[in-house]
């Protein structure tokens, strides 16, 4: 799922004439941010200390992967750098960087730095400075151009992102440390399969007056989610409902849709429904009552186990035996292999010899 | 478990989204192995305040499918490693300078289908509780999460059996005495997910229910396939999947794996005991023998011999622990809870797809 996706236009980047010998390509650029990095800056810009800066911006470093070709990279964690800036100077913790970049990269040694963020839109020679020193050979991603992405974090406004990438440009040499320019590169919000479930988790949260949400059970989450539905298609019923009375322009297009969306409902005979719902209802109740029991039969089991009677042990084992035999009997339907697995044991155990000592059932 | 909630110094767990998003996005990528790593944060008024985390540094064993047993057991045991409570320490040292939270207050692991309760979680947990009683272990279940609700728990040791595996006792005599049934290992704290404000201001920009009622129509079908409408990420739709048999047949493998590990449990427990009665027997032979002799020698007017020589002569086997035992029945019930969750979600499902397919 990506979101924040729009129409862009590359604007080719000076080349410095070094670069060029490390066959530094000008192909454009295209940065994927995953939603924890973007959690990250704003958890650092929300626990930012303004007692000894002027700034009330933050800075830190961008850490992921970058694609073969140089062409896309994917910012895939974050990590905060104490900085402080005054009217006339700015100051970077260097030694604090290079040692959490290393521990970073211990934990995910695939990843590698990818530039730096900033929590303000504006860009102003302290950010060339910064720019630069990410950009270098020594401390940055030479050859590879640095990323600078800035959110703005201003209250009460809206969280914009924006992703520069930057060429040197000086009049002099003496210059050329705090000036470069900065050039867009378009930015993607990227979220996976697997982070689906924790987002809406997390928006269930921003949803409620107190941002705070528990973790609600399965069931729970599908009775929401069935809600919603349900309200979804009384509003396209509704408005199905508004065109038959001709109390609203009908639309040809969302017919078209709606027809399309129809179609695709199967058509099977009642009877098939009916037999195949039954079988697998059964199933799925049996394997229900089949867990219960074992569960029940092994808390007796632990139960006999510590219990102050001798040969508990051996009560606790003919149930599991019988255990293995009903799980044999109780799954007709499902796959021979797993129910003869259990029915095997099952046999086995019963062939074993044992004391002939009953259990209480 | 409600009666063991008592010795908890805490009443919930406060999960910073960022937190939920770093775990996920970690356990995710690593999958199938597993991941952990250390959780920051403090605590205030009864809630435990989590506000940060990082993964621990995996060994690099060779990435092939054979070795990866290897690397979850070496991830799994990562918590208490030496190495990484130093790196550990290191880590929390630097995100005190940028004014995170310094305080270690647990760790986090990923799981499958609910098969997390083994000696190496609570290994993990007796570690950092032993320390610090105000520590809890998250687990993430991978696979639950892949249906559409996010599975975030949260765990402690109890008390009771901290106690208990201070002495590393698990008999059956200790077990009748502290009266600790496999119900009061572990107590689940319930798990709160938290927003900051400018998070929540983030949030309120990715999409939602659409709010404004009037939208332009489409002009043909194609405008629809153009700009796809935008599914908001909760109430999380992943969750109407019908197809739950895949998650349900592997709970059931995991069932049976408990009981095979029971049943061995079981037989290692008969075997001592048929091992005991072997060495109790002997030892009543030779009482018997010994004290014939001295009555013979008493009779012969001699010194009766020592009678309670066998104590050097026959040793006794040692009980094995009790406590794999009571992890598989704690791991038991915990599938078992699982199935009737999955139960009840497929059959409302099944029910109303029935309704659906078969107007009345």
């Amino acid at each position: 799922m990506a979101i924040d996706q729009e129409h862009f236009v590359h604007l080719a980047r000076p080349l410095a004439p070094s670069v060029l010998g490390y066959g530094g390509s000008s192909a454009p650029l295209a940065v994927n941010i995953q939603p924890q990095a973007v959690f990250s800056i704003i958890d650092h810009a929300v626990r930012r200390d303004i007692r000894d800066t002027q700034s009330t911006r933050v800075i830190g470093a961008l850490v992921g992967i970058r694609s073969e070709d140089g062409s896309e990279v994917e910012v895939r964690s974050t990590f905060a750098i104490p900085h402080t800036e005054n009217e006339d100077q700015v100051e970077v913790d260097v030694e604090y960087q290079k040692n959490m970049l290393a521990l970073t990269l211990k934990a995910s040694p695939r990843e590698t730095l990818l530039g730096w963020y900033t929590t303000s839109h504006e860009l102003n020679s302290f950010s060339a400075l910064i720019q630069n020193f990410f950009a270098s050979p020594e401390t940055g991603t030479f050859p590879h151009p640095a990323v600078h992405l800035t959110i703005s974090t201003e209250a009460g406004q809206a969280i914009e992102t924006k992703t520069y990438i930057s060429a040197p440009v000086a009049v002099n040499a003496e210059r050329a440390a705090e000036s470069c320019l900065f050039i867009e590169v378009p930015h993607k919000l990227l979220f996976t399969d697997a982070e689906r479930a924790a987002l809406g988790s997390v928006t269930a949260a921003a949803e409620n007056e107190n941002r705070s949400a528990p973790i609600v059970s399965d069931i729970e989450n599908l009775a929401q989610a069935l809600e919603t539905v349900s309200d979804l298609l009384e509003r396209v019923s509704g408005f199905v409902g508004d065109v038959m009375d001709e109390e609203r322009e009908g639309n040809h297009a969302l017919g078209q849709y709606l027809m399309n969306a129809l179609s695709l409902a199967p058509k099977v005979a009642p009877t098939a429904i009916e037999n195949d719902f039954n079988n697998h209802i059964q199933d799925v109740l049996m394997v229900s009552y089949l867990a219960n029991t074992i569960r029940t039969q092994i808390e007796l089991a632990q139960r006999l186990a510590t219990a102050p009677l001798v040969g508990g042990e051996k009560e606790g084992e003919k149930k599991e035996g019988e255990e293995g035999a009903k799980q044999e009997g109780g799954r007709p339907s499902r796959g021979g292999k797993r129910g003869g697995r259990g029915g095997g044991r099952g046999g086995g155990q019963r062939g074993e010899p044992r004391e002939p000592r009953e259990s209480n059932e | 478990m409600a009666d063991s909630q008592k010795d908890v110094p805490f009443k919930s767990v406060q999960v910073e989204a960022l937190v939920v998003m770093k775990i996920v996005k970690h356990c995710s990528s690593s999958f199938p192995t597993t991941a952990t790593g250390s959780i920051v944060g403090m605590d205030t008024n009864g809630v435990l305040e989590i506000t940060n985390t990082f993964p621990f540094p995996t060994v690099d064993v060779s990435s092939t499918d054979s070795h990866q047993n290897d690397a979850s057991s070496l991830a799994a045991a990562a918590p208490r490693a030496k190495a990484n409570i130093a790196y550990q320490n290191e880590m929390i040292r630097h995100l005190k300078e940028v004014n995170v939270d310094a305080n270690n207050v647990g760790w986090y692991t990923s799981a499958t289908m609910g098969n997390f309760i083994n000696l190496s979680f609570i290994e993990n947990q007796y570690h950092y509780q032993r320390d610090n009683d105000k520590t809890v272990a998250l687990v993430h279940d991978v696979s639950r999460s892949s249906q559409g609700a996010l599975s975030l728990r949260a765990f402690k040791l109890s008390n009771d059996f901290m106690a208990a595996y201070k002495e590393g006792k698990f008999t059956t005599e200790s077990l009748q005495k502290s009266k600790l049934t496999f119900k009061d290992i572990i107590v689940e704290v319930p798990v709160i997910v938290h927003d900051s404000h400018l998070l929540t201001s983030f949030l309120h920009q990715i999409p939602a229910l659409p709010d404004n009622p009037t939208i332009d129509l489409p002009t043909s079908l194609d405008d629809i396939r153009r700009d796809p409408a935008r599914i908001p990420a909760h109430p999380s739709f992943d969750a109407l999947d019908v197809s739950i048999d895949p998650f349900l047949e592997k709970t059931c493998d995991l069932l049976l794996e408990s009981i095979e590990a029971h049943y061995t449990d079981l037989n290692n427990h008969q075997y001592y005991q048929r091992q005991l009665t072997r060495e109790q027997f002997k030892i009543t032979q030779w009482q018997t023998k010994r004290k014939a002799e001295n009555a013979a020698r008493l009779a012969a007017k001699q010194t009766p011999l020592p009678e309670d020589e066998w104590q050097r002569l026959f040793k006794l086997p040692q009980e094995p622990s009790r406590l794999e035992g009571m992890l598989n029945a704690k791991q038991v019930e915990q599938y078992s809870k699982q199935v009737d969750g999955f139960t009840a979600n497929i059959t409302s499902k099944m029910f109303a797809v029935r309704g659906n397919l078969l107007p009345e």
